[in-house]
């Protein structure tokens, strides 16, 4: 029973610019309260790059050549005023889509039942044609594409709670019913899209949220719908794309999630997938700009990941024991 | 105690105020803001006529988070014309109108100031702080304002 957790320290390197939110300090702090000993049990591994088949399963190769070119020698190149490439840019963007493909491949072998990819740049508003809003490659998606590709998935889910609507996402999957996409994100804020009518080939789930929304919300939304949805969908894998900007001390929004959401978030996540793909989550982190926050919301996140195949086998052996009460008819 | 009454907007306004270009970048707008202690102010073309007023909260809203960018540009933000931001075709008084009512729509509108306006060119403006004055006056001193102009 193993959590993994994927990182590089090229993701380290990838620098956007002074004073940039996305910076290298934000998975800095990741990694150091993931190094606690409360974190003992995580299975660290380096994550490999991307393949050009794996990128050019969600964007085009004019997509990921255009990208890999612009990356500077020295100094910075923008691609527009959030999206700023560096020297190490193209190999952390290599290596962030590499660590999902990879924590794929490990829970769909039975090496591990749960991952957790520290990377940066995120993804998620990555479009199959256009970096954007951070990022250049869609993690998450290309993770998920490549289950379907490599692994002959036929459903594959992606859960998005980053406060940003993941327009790459969307816009990858819009079409594709063997991806089901739900976004949990904040109502008239950057990319802009995410509305509700958006809804793809009934794949797609947007659940935008005015500012000021907080834990009872997100409970509301999940228990009406998101959970609905994802259990009538039947994933045979979840990809989370974890973004924790929705939390009440994040600059760029203004939801008001705490870390206890992110618990609670997280538990029910993982109790979807106990129920329809034998416990299998693989989760990337996207957005989350206020470092302590950032950390203590990333820290009860994996947490929860850690704890998750103890919660599958109690469920398991609950379940056993109630089909074996005296007179339970179900044993007839 | 009914000299209030008496008061006109013209009695209490302040007479050619400090006003801007539509072309007056943020940065020096926050400047005058931060030099001197009112709440917004007027936008006006070479012949004085009023083409907007721009308020701190309109400085804000310039930098509020949208559907635009990730991060507000902060600098670039800076750099804009007042005329980007500012509100356009604002409610304007006239230096006749009586104290009593330009009170009662400061109160009814809760804003801070409006613009004085005569024969379509801007002569002054009238905030919160100069009718509170003219109260004070009205009703500590007893002055009574000399319209000269008055019917006797």
């Amino acid at each position: 029973m193993t959590t993994l957790l994927y990182t590089h320290p090229a993701c380290l390197e990838h620098d956007a610019g002074f004073g940039h939110p996305e910076s290298p300090a934000r998975l800095t702090a990741i990694l150091n309260t993931l190094r606690n000993l409360s974190f003992a049990a995580l299975e660290w591994r380096e994550a490999p790059p991307a393949t050009r088949e794996q990128l050019t399963r969600i964007h085009s190769s004019t997509h990921v050549e255009r990208i890999l070119a612009r990356v500077p020698k020295q100094g910075y190149s923008a691609i527009d005023g959030d999206t700023v490439l560096s020297p190490q840019s193209g190999e952390a963007a290599l290596r962030a889509a590499g660590a999902v493909c990879a924590a794929v491949d490990a829970l769909l072998t039975g090496e591990a039942d749960n991952a957790f990819c520290a990377i940066r740049p995120p993804g998620h508003h990555a479009e199959p044609n256009q970096a954007m809003g951070f990022c250049l490659f869609n993690n998450v998606a290309i993770g998920a594409a490549h289950a379907h590709a490599a692994h002959g998935l036929e459903r594959v889910a992606v859960i998005d709670f980053d406060v940003h609507h993941g327009n790459g996402t969307q816009a990858a999957f819009a079409q594709d019913p063997a991806y089901f996409y739900v976004s949990l994100h904040q109502a008239y804020i950057y990319p802009g899209t995410g509305r509700r009518d958006e809804r793809g080939v009934d794949n797609i789930l947007n659940i935008p949220l005015l500012a000021g929304s907080g834990s009872t919300d997100l409970r509301h939304v999940w228990g009406q719908e998101i959970e609905p949805a994802l259990r009538a969908f039947q994933p045979q894998l979840l990809l989370v794309s974890a973004g924790f900007d929705a939390h009440y001390l994040d600059p760029l929004a203004e939801l008001n999630f705490n870390e206890d959401d992110y618990t609670w978030l997280t538990a029910q996540i993982l109790t979807v997938a106990a129920d329809c793909c034998a416990g299998r989550v693989v989760s990337a982190l996207e957005g989350g700009y206020n470092l302590p926050a950032l950390a203590a919301s990333v820290a009860a996140h994996v947490k929860g990941l850690l704890e998750a195949p103890r919660a599958v086998q109690r469920a398991l052996v609950k379940e056993i024991l109630q089909r074996r009460k005296p007179g339970n008819e179900s044993m007839a | 105690m009914y000299e209030f009454l008496k008061y006109e907007v013209r009695d209490a306004m302040t007479v050619a105020p400090i006003t801007i270009g539509p072309h007056t970048p943020l940065r020096e707008v926050e400047a005058l803001f931060e030099r001197h202690d009112f709440n917004g102010v007027p936008v006006v073309d070479e012949e004085q006529r009023l083409l907007g007023i721009l308020t701190k909260f309109d400085v804000l809203k310039a930098f509020s988070l949208d559907v635009a960018a990730l991060v507000p540009h902060y600098d670039t933000l800076m750099e804009q014309p007042a005329a980007a931001v500012m509100t356009r075709d604002p409610v304007s008084v006239e230096p006749r109108l009586p104290l009593s009512r330009l009170l009662q729509k400061l109160v009814e509108m809760r804003t801070k100031s409006l613009p004085v306006v005569e024969d379509g060119r801007l002569v002054g403006i009238i905030a919160r702080e100069d009718v509170l004055r003219a109260l004070r006056r009205a009703t500590l001193q007893h002055e009574t304002p000399n319209h000269e102009d008055a019917p006797s």
